[in-house]
């Protein structure tokens, strides 16, 4: 009986180890790079002196993935623990509810004229004496809507 | 020149009169944001007031009005 060529033992050119294109689906954990000890597929008299190469260059292991540890979930008492209560003693021994109209201390009456005052009053006369020529010259432009005359002539009266 | 629709003075004109004269410097806030229809801006003030947009119908253009 005779062996075919392609199945006699040895080297041969055509197996999948020697094929550069044969790429391990499974990256680093595969076989390519690293001589697998014991492999005797070279040719003839080449298995001892490509392994004794392989074992002179080791090559690092490649790091196996490990899982970053999550934070522990923080409690709701160690949350709420930091929180003050409404009610509770400021510095200048007055609860820090006060100037707000709920709970106990002062309500919105002991706050500063200028937190109480309306500034829109004041942004709205700035802007009207800014607007207030073109704003005009558009109320003259032919089939501008009554409506917006209106508003021009409020504009301009708040101005006078 | 005569008026049209979907720039400064049009938009201020419905957020004027939708929103309240008192109101004047937001409605001209609003009326510089390029908005992309005058009906995506009608929508907004829709939504804002819950009401019908005021100012610039039809039946109150009177083209040959004066101002003052």
């Amino acid at each position: 009986m005779t062996t075919a060529p392609e199945n006699r033992g040895g080297f041969r050119p055509t197996a999948p180890q020697n094929n550069p294109a044969n790429v391990s689906a499974t990256g680093g954990n595969g076989q390519s790079g690293q001589a697998v000890p014991g492999y005797t597929g070279f040719a003839y008299g080449q298995n001892g002196a490509l392994e004794a190469q392989a074992g002179a260059a080791k090559m690092e292991q490649a790091p196996s993935p490990t899982a970053a540890s999550a934070p522990a979930p923080a409690s709701m008492a160690s949350i709420l623990g930091g929180l003050m209560p409404l009610d509770a003693e400021s510095q200048d021994d007055r609860p820090i509810s006060d100037g707000v109209d709920v709970g106990r201390g002062r309500g919105s009456e002991a706050l500063p004229p200028a937190l109480n005052s309306d500034t829109r009053i004041t942004e709205n006369i700035d802007l009207m004496k800014k607007y207030l020529p073109d704003l005009l010259d558009a109320a003259r432009l032919p089939g501008a809507p009554d409506s917006y005359k209106r508003l021009v002539n409020y504009v301009k009266a708040r101005l006078i | 020149m005569k008026w049209v629709e979907n720039n400064f003075f049009d938009h201020l004109d419905k957020f004027g009169n939708s929103l309240g004269y008192d109101n004047f410097g937001i409605a001209v806030c609003l009326s510089m944001v390029p908005w992309q229809s005058p009906q995506d801006r009608d929508v907004f003030i829709m939504t804002l007031t819950g009401e019908d947009v005021k100012g610039g119908e039809p039946s109150t253009f009177n083209p040959g009005s004066a101002v003052m």
